[in-house]
């Protein structure tokens, strides 16, 4: 379990992937976690798990396996 | 006495080396690798113009007995293209065997000719009717309108492994009106293990239309290869996500069931053994396997594009420069359009898909991703199948060589690839090689070029064969030798028998055409014992260039012996052994000739490969037949 913070970007890619840019400059493909947590631009502080192994139809990155968030 | 013989043992050799050479042509079958390809589509393909066939204009009002005067002179046969119009204005037509262009000039030098030229065929090129066909820049940046005039994929099947495809009516979902029409094959859902593989997402349905939207059926947009099947292959969930074990598993499913082409618009993850030996599989079934390079906009190709079966492909916009986001770098393939849509919403690609928000709600939509690039891929990748193309490297080679580089550069970089594809380019192309295609499966298929399988040369011994005694290069050693000993003058000649009893002689024979041949006897297969049984040379190749490795055409020539030979020259106790070695060489070298040519490295044509072995063998036998003449002086 890992805790991060950072910002909710959305990118127009594909059918619409939303990323996690975190504080240390690096990209995630945020997954899991539920719809509330698509707000593009906002400030928010992830406790979850790295994912750098599965595929994915974003491509952008390691993907981050949301299992709690708060926005700050 | 000695002429007549030197000519019988030349014709009997000759004549067995012919008759090696006869049976490679009869042998020599066509293999498909795919052959449940229906070619029939290379019908429609439209020749442009008939160089053959010249039409000649001559004066209005000049008669038939006039012209047919003038043409005696030119050697061909000219008749009115049109009985009822050509009496007035005296249009010929004629075919002409030879060289057209110094032929049409003559003809124009003549007074009562007002024009002479080759005929033309005019055929408009195919435009679909479907309404907002208009707004797929895309599909005319890759030349599609005149590339469908030659072929539209039928026959060929793309498996689509993404989030699935809406391809039927099913529980909540519905097929989208614009793949009503598209030939659908049975596909399977490895995300929720059953046989509907409908889309949850959007993005397969969309990557799907791209390869086969149902075309002019004055319904939305056109598809690539509109007459191709596609086998919907669900692999990502309803969040776009997946894993490597499912999609390893679908990639071998698809190829077991009759894919052609698999269409991988996914990727990310670390490398995975278990992925890419599944794509290595589904290549060397004669897979096609396209994936998306990712949209990192950095200088990494993900992997499955990045695995080296796999053809990655980047993404461009509709000026043709690599999107902002697409990835891009050595593994890179070839690039196609991905949208841009930082210049709008229309630089995007537009296919018919699921509304996200609801299944069963189709949807027209604009997206951009390398996603969108790859299906453009793999749908002319179907067309060339479509077209004839007979195994992966043929419709790679084809692709490849006919993409457009960017501005300033030649060939491969690593932002394009080789450049942005051309579809009809690709089928020119391929049809180009066709000819050469054509010839190299005349030959028999162990010195054929572009088999996608490792090639196995002589020097792999296996388990399996490890047990198997090969007389046969011995026995051609050992006719090679009668033919010295036919050749000899009765004082040059050592003795019909007595060579055999010099073991100096004996010896390099046996171990040149059979290697330690009894170890097999007395001692089970392990790495050791292989390489014991096997001929000198093929354990030369073995050694100086690896196991499995093409057999070297240095290897299997007359150098070694010549270099012994050149020893041999001051040494004399030397010349048994060495002209038993060449004896040896020449047995299988021409064995290797007329059994399985094996296919050699280096040489630029294949068809060179048994020539070389024969003329190799012939100088063997001359040095052997120096070696073992005995001094008369």
């Amino acid at each position: 379990m890992t805790t991060m913070k950072g910002t909710i970007r959305f990118r127009d890619l594909e059918t619409g992937i939303w990323l996690l840019e975190a504080e240390d400059g690096k990209l995630y493909v945020l997954a899991g976690g539920d719809r509330k947590l698509k707000k593009n631009g906002a400030r928010i502080s992830v406790e979850g798990d790295v994912d750098a192994e599965s595929p994915n139809l974003a491509m952008a990155g390691p993907r981050f396996v949301v299992k709690s968030y708060t926005f700050l | 006495m000695r002429t007549p013989r030197l000519a019988i043992a030349v014709g009997a050799v000759t004549l067995m080396m012919l008759a090696g050479c006869d049976r490679k042509a009869e042998e020599a079958t066509v293999s498909l690798d795919r052959p449940a390809i229906d070619v029939s589509a290379q019908a429609d393909d439209v020749a442009y113009h008939l160089p053959e066939v010249v039409v000649v204009d001559f004066e209005d009002g000049t008669t038939k007995e006039q012209f047919d005067a003038l043409e005696k002179d030119w050697g061909i046969d000219l008749e009115l293209a049109d009985e009822e119009e050509g009496v007035d204005s005296a249009i010929t037509v004629g075919t002409f065997q030879g060289d057209v262009a110094t032929l049409l000039g003559t003809i124009r030098q003549n007074a009562k000719v007002e024009n002479a030229e080759p005929l033309m065929r005019f055929s408009a090129s195919f435009v679909p009717n479907d309404p907002a066909y208009e707004k797929q820049w895309n599909l005319k940046m890759i030349n599609m309108p005149k590339a469908w005039d030659r072929v539209k994929g039928k026959g060929v099947v793309v498996a689509v492994l993404d989030t699935g495809v809406a391809y039927e009516d099913h529980d909540d979902f519905r097929q989208v009106p614009d793949l009503r029409g598209t030939k659908f094959v049975e596909g399977y859902d490895f995300v929720n293990k059953d046989r509907h593989a409908n889309d949850d997402h959007g993005h397969g349905t969309h990557v799907a239309g791209t390869i086969a939207q149902a075309t002019n059926n004055g319904e939305g947009v056109a598809g690539v290869a509109f007459e191709a099947a596609i086998m919907p292959v669900k692999v990502l969930d309803h969040f776009g996500g997946g894993t490597s074990a499912d999609i390893a598993d679908a990639i071998r499913w698809a190829a077991d069931h009759g894919a052609n082409v698999i269409n991988m618009s996914l990727g990310g993850g670390g490398r995975s053994a278990v992925m890419e030996k599944a794509v290595e599989y589904a290549r060397k079934k004669g897979v096609v396997v396209v994936c998306a390079a990712g949209n990192g906009g950095r200088g990494i190709v993900e992997y499955p594009a990045a695995y080296p079966g796999s053809v990655a492909v980047a993404a461009v916009g509709p000026a043709g420069s690599r999107a902002p986001y697409s990835s891009w770098g050595k593994e890179l393939d070839i690039a196609a359009p991905g949208g841009d849509k930082s210049q709008g919403e229309e630089a995007g690609i537009i296919q018919n898909t699921i509304d996200p928000q609801d299944v069963s709600h189709a949807v027209y939509a604009s997206y951009q991703g390398t996603s969108m690039a790859t299906p453009h891929v793999a749908g002319l990748a179907a067309l060339l199948f479509s077209a004839g193309a007979k195994n992966p490297d043929q419709v790679e080679k084809a692709l490849f060589a006919s993409a457009h580089p960017p501005k300033g550069a030649t060939g491969w970089t690593d932002q394009y690839g080789h450049g942005v594809i051309d579809a009809e380019a690709a089928l020119q192309a391929l049809k180009k090689m066709g000819a050469a295609s054509e010839l190299n499966e005349l030959l028999p298929t162990e010195v054929q070029v572009a088999k996608q399988e490792p090639e196995v040369t002589t020097s792999d011994v296996t388990a399996f064969s490890y047990g198997a005694m090969d007389w046969k290069p011995f026995a051609f050693g050992a006719a090679m030798l009668a033919f010295v000993l036919l050749t000899l003058g009765k004082k040059e000649r050592p003795g019909y028998l007595n060579v055999f009893a010099s073991p100096g002689f004996l010896i390099p024979l046996v171990l040149t055409t059979m290697g330690v041949f009894f170890v097999r006897w007395v001692a089970p297969a392990n790495e050791l014992t292989t390489s014991f049984v096997i001929p000198i040379p093929d354990w030369l190749n073995k050694i100086i260039f690896g196991r499995g490795s093409l057999a070297n055409p240095l290897v299997y020539s007359a150098l070694a012996p010549i270099v012994l030979s050149l020893l041999a020259i001051k040494l004399k106790g030397m010349r048994h052994a060495v002209g038993g070695l060449a004896i040896g060489f020449a047995g299988i070298l021409a064995y290797t000739a007329w059994a399985k040519a094996p296919a050699l490295a280096w040489l630029p044509f294949t068809f060179l490969a048994i020539p070389w072995l024969v003329v190799n063998a012939i100088i063997c036998l001359f040095l052997a037949r120096a070696m073992l003449k005995r001094e008369t002086a």
